[in-house]
């Protein structure tokens, strides 16, 4: 021990790695060369994969045990394999800066470890199942494939050391019980039921989502370890109602209504959080709104339905709740909405098994009402018991799947057909083909109504009595830093509740046992009724004269089975006198399954029944011997914070006799009860409650309409969302922007094509009358001009566009006479003129080209007064030195050179000094060109 | 003699020989009465700069780009009938009706 604990420290645990890395391998390997391996490889590696995982597992589990001895604290191996991410953001305070760390690391306590234990043991046992159950199945290699990745998965749920972690395993098993459920996909029903199992799930992943992210955003950790030492944050309250500061319609309401509407309502952080975290259990653990999954799960074949759908994956909400027991308990709200639902959930679904004849569905239904119990269990504050109740329904449901699924596969060699073959009304005198499974049966029968002494007894007696005992009292009694009282929620949580949780839970107690009861007398006891199903089989009483050919044509299906053949095949008159089914056996005979597959069921049984011992309750009440609640004291440390705040009523010691009677009560009625029915009364009696209130038994058999109604409501209302969608991508983005942008646009092109006829006739035609146009353009005399102003000095120059026979007329004088300058036509291209400030001058212009044609424009300058913003500087007096250097800097862009007070570049980018006198003319003036003389363009310097 | 005015006749008959080429190719049917009409304008165009370089005689530019033309109409002349050749032994016609190829 010492030397394990130095080759894995407590801090560096890599024996996680090992249990969490040989499934992988498993099913990596099976998955890439399961195919060409062939069966016994595959089927040699899955095992060994799991064995290997189990025997790590125990080893883990020992060490613990040992450093836990004498420890104090929670004691906990960790082991990160690498960081992830680390998310920065921040919280609700001003000063709460969040710096969460999401790393790849795993953790073992207590908790986990039994966990391990169970599934690492129970998966290895349901492999050595498998290996014979689906020895013929073509998809074998793929099958371990995907049980070794949910094995995988699982492990990474549990042994997980913070959510997001747990998350990836939570996500990895709902991806494997898909892939499972619809093992056989090429029927559609399997692929629907998988489908049906991901997406239900996947409503609850949405709470655990929000969950988290309200940890992270509240708490800022999200580790298991962070997450406890910082829970005092969700002690505060949090205003729900209205969102922002008031409801916009109620300004339409009268004045009582909005003043209620507008009303700030309040709930603690933590219920939130809890009630999250219930929503994705609720879609994992199939809790009543969710539950409509686990039923149709069935399609997969039986040994999956063993493991994931009785012994772990649906734990995991069991397992998210326990985990977080300290965050769940600082609400009490959302631990009695838990508490309630279980308890409804268990009797929900007691009342649909009691009318269902598919073994099967009886079982589902039968672990859709005990997951109801561990969340009774749970939501009651009672975690030790809510978990011990994980397990022992771990073992007796796996050993009630898998002896099921051992009929099953008797029954198969004569019904081909699934639902037939697993319709209880076709089975009957099991028990004296398949002695072993009867007798594991029937153990686990015994655990779960509730035997004394069983481990069903225990776990479920101990979650009655802690239902009805047992309340989570407000959060003051937690030591953290900030407490506020219990009256956030307002929520007192009454001795009448408690009454209430108990007297619901009993019911659904009395129809297990019942419904249990009927199912193995019905599938184990009486006379065989399956004989008369094999296809082409001909009732030999029927057919005298062709028991012979009877016989011949399907004899011989089994050979093994054929020995009875013999001995009657020349002995027609034989059948009349023997009671068929009973006294010899037509057709393949239901036989005992191979021991692959009966010893699973040994070892199942065994520990339905006598593992109860781990954590006898009601024997430790009685006795008060310690080793009876070994698992308690086991998981002490795990739940130490949580139970704090878990009291008891006082009047629980007086109580714990009358719930004993009663747990017995309920047993024995329903046992008796069940047992009067079937075997004295031959069902005759159901039959006829059946026949009197055929709408209640039709209401149960349909499962309470629930899928109808999701059907009708939420299917509907998407299906609705899809029609609406079809009809916008058809019409709108389909007719109005694809087809009729397409329309429009193959119009104009029609428009167009018909320039293109091919003939270049045409197409000179149009050339030459392009031509013309851009002639005429040529022609006309353009009389736009050029205006150079100069605000700050006054000077203004207008310069007329040049052309090829222009002549000009202007009327630039500045009297308003409207007169021109000259009468006849000049070349002068260009005019200047000075103005006032504030003055306005109107200069018209007119322009002849060489064939006559005369065209006017009119301009009408205006000299702005000078803004408040512009330079002193241009004031400034400048001398005739800086006048010289001003020149050149006029005319070109010459680098600055030193004279007194000059600005760079001001409006026009000339400097020109303001002193009165000093003029330059800036453009050369032409004045009266000569006639004839060739046309002169203004001309800049 | 009058230079000046004599320019205008040799003007009007440039203008008119090449309205008549013009309108004899967008008209016309027959491929080739269309070159025939292209030769119209080309040598209308040619008579009009000779007659310039007449009235400004210092400048020789219009007899020389005369030649230029010319040269340029024999060679296209030489190409466009072979097309037209090629034409005809694809269509059996030279009806440029008929050449609609390059239809949309």
């Amino acid at each position: 021990m010492e030397l394990l604990s130095q080759i894995f420290p407590a801090q560096d645990f890599s024996l996680l790695g090992v249990i969490l890395g040989l499934p992988a391998i498993g099913a990596l390997v099976n998955g890439l060369f399961g195919k060409r391996l062939g069966k016994e490889a595959v089927t040699l590696m899955a095992l060994s994969a799991i064995g290997g995982a189990f025997i790590a597992a125990v080893t883990s589990f020992c060490m613990l045990q040992h450093a836990s001895e004498g420890a104090h604290e929670h004691v906990r191996f960790y082991y990160k394999a690498w960081e992830w991410l680390s998310l920065k953001g921040q919280g609700p305070g001003v000063a709460d800066f969040r710096d969460v760390r999401l790393d790849v690391a795993f953790s073992l306590d207590a908790l986990n470890a039994t966990m391990c234990l169970v599934i690492t043991g129970i998966g290895f046992l349901i492999h050595l199942y498998s290996s014979k159950y689906m020895e013929h199945d073509p998809g074998y290699y793929r099958f371990f494939t995907y049980l070794n990745l949910f094995v995988f998965s699982m492990l990474v749920l549990v042994l997980g050391d913070s959510l997001p972690i747990l998350f990836v395993g939570w996500e990895g098993v709902g991806l494997c019980s898909y892939l499972l459920i619809g093992f056989w996909f090429s029927e559609e029903a399997n692929a629907s039921a998988g489908k049906k199992a991901f997406i239900t799930n996947r409503i609850g992943d949405f709470g655990l989502l929000v969950a988290m992210g309200l940890l992270a955003y509240y708490v800022g950790a999200l580790d298991w370890v962070g997450i406890d030492e910082g829970r005092g944050q969700l002690l505060k309250a949090v205003k729900i109602w209205p969102v922002g500061d008031h409801v916009p319609i109620a300004n339409l309401m009268p004045e009582g209504v909005k003043a209620s509407l507008n009303e700030a309502r309040y709930v603690s952080r933590a219920t939130l959080v809890a009630l999250a975290l219930f929503l994705g259990a609720m879609g994992k653990s199939a809790q009543f709104i969710l539950h409509v999954w686990l039923p149709d799960a069935m399609a997969g074949p039986t040994p999956v339905s063993a493991l994931i759908h009785a012994a772990t994956m649906v734990t995991a909400g069991v397992y998210l709740l326990c985990r977080l027991s300290g965050v769940m308990v600082l609400s009490p709200t959302a631990m009695f909405i838990v508490a309630a639902f279980g308890a409804f959930t268990a009797f929900f679904a007691a009342t649909v098994a009691l009318v269902q004849n598919d073994i099967k569905k009886v079982l589902a239904y039968s672990t859709v009402s005990q997951l109801g119990y561990m969340f009774l269990g749970v939501g009651v504050g009672a975690f030790t018991a809510g978990f011990f109740h994980v397990l022992t329904h771990a073992f007796f449901k796996a050993c009630l799947f898998l002896g099921a699924g051992s009929v099953i596969h008797a029954m198969h060699a004569r019904i081909h057909d699934t639902d037939q073959s697993q319709d209880m009304r076709n089975m009957g005198g099991m028990a004296k083909f398949m002695p072993g499974t009867f007798i594991t049966f029937v153990a686990a029968w015994a655990a779960i109504v509730g035997t004394p002494l069983t481990s069903g007894f225990f776990s479920k007696d101990e979650i009655l009595y802690k239902a009805k005992t047992s309340f989570i009292t407000g959060p003051d009694q937690i030591p953290v830093a900030e407490m506020r009282s219990l009256s956030i929620d307002n929520f007192v949580w009454t001795e009448s509740m408690g009454t209430g949780l108990y007297l619901v839970g009993w019911a659904a107690a009395i129809m297990t046992a019942f419904y249990m009861t009927r199912l193995v007398i019905g599938t184990f006891l009486g006379d065989f009724k399956g004989w008369k199903i094999v296809d082409g089989w001909q009732d030999p009483h029927a057919h005298d004269a062709h028991g012979h050919d009877a016989h011949d044509v399907h004899g011989h299906d089994h050979d093994t089975h054929g020995h009875d053949h013999d001995g009657h095949a020349d002995d027609v008159p034989h059948h009349h006198h023997e009671t068929p089914g009973v006294d010899h056996m037509d057709g393949p005979v239901p036989h005992e399954s191979p021991w692959q597959m009966t010893l699973p069921l040994w070892i199942l049984g065994g520990l339905a029944a006598f593992a109860g011992f781990f954590n006898a309750g009601a024997l430790y009440h009685i006795t008060h011997a310690e080793s009876l609640i070994s698992l308690e004291h086991w998981l002490h440390p795990v739940f130490s914070s949580a139970s704090q705040v878990v009291q008891e009523r006082e009047s629980a010691h007086g109580f714990f006799w009358v719930g004993l009677s009663l747990a017995i009560v309920a047993w024995l009625s329903g046992v008796l009860f069940a047992g009067w029915m079937y075997i004295q009364k031959q069902g005759v009696p159901a039959a006829q409650l059946q026949a009197r209130f055929p709408q209640v038994h039709a209401f149960l058999f349909d499962k309470w309409r629930v899928d109808e109604f999701y059907q009708e409501t939420v299917i509907g209302a998407l299906d609705s969302l899809a029609e609406i969608c079809v009809w916008f991508d058809r019409w709108v983005v389909d007719g109005i922007l694809a087809r009729a942008s397409a329309f429009l646009i193959s119009l104009v092109g029609a428009l167009l094509r018909q320039f293109q006829n091919g003939r270049v006739q045409t197409y000179s035609a149009f050339t030459a009358f392009g031509l013309f146009l851009v002639g005429c353009y040529v022609i006309t005399p353009h009389d736009a001009a050029r205006v150079t102003s100069n605000h700050l000095t006054g000077k203004y120059a207008i310069a007329a566009t040049p052309g090829f026979g222009y002549s000009y007329r202007w009327d630039a004088d500045g009297d308003e006479k409207g007169e021109w300058d000259s009468k006849k036509f000049g070349s002068r291209a260009e005019v200047d003129f000075d103005l006032e400030v504030n003055a306005t001058r109107v200069v018209r212009l007119q322009v002849m080209n060489a064939l006559g044609a005369v065209n006017e424009q009119k301009f009408e300058i205006t000299r702005p007064a000078p803004s408040a913003d512009e330079q002193p500087a241009l004031r400034l007096e400048m001398t005739e030195e800086g006048l010289k250097q001003a020149r050149p800097r006029a005319a070109g862009r010459d680098a600055a050179r030193p004279g007194i007070g000059q600005p760079s570049a001001g409006p026009t980018g000339q400097m020109r000094p303001t002193a009165p006198g000093k003029q330059h003319p800036p453009t050369l003036d032409r004045r009266a060109a000569p006639h004839g003389a060739s046309p002169s363009h203004g001309a800049e310097h | 003699m009058n230079l000046s005015t004599v320019i205008e006749h040799y003007l009007f008959l440039s203008t008119v020989v090449f309205t008549i080429g013009a309108i004899g190719f967008l008209v016309r049917r027959n491929i080739l009465v269309q070159l025939m009409s292209i030769e119209l304008m080309l040598n209308s165009v040619n008579l009009l700069l000779v007659a310039f370089n007449r009235q400004h005689t210092s400048n020789m530019s219009g007899q020389m780009f005369a030649f230029f033309i010319i040269a340029v109409a024999a060679a296209e002349v030489a190409v466009g009938l072979a097309i037209v050749l090629q034409f005809y032994r694809l269509r059996a016609t030279v009806n440029s009706d008929k050449a609609t190829e390059l239809r949309h």
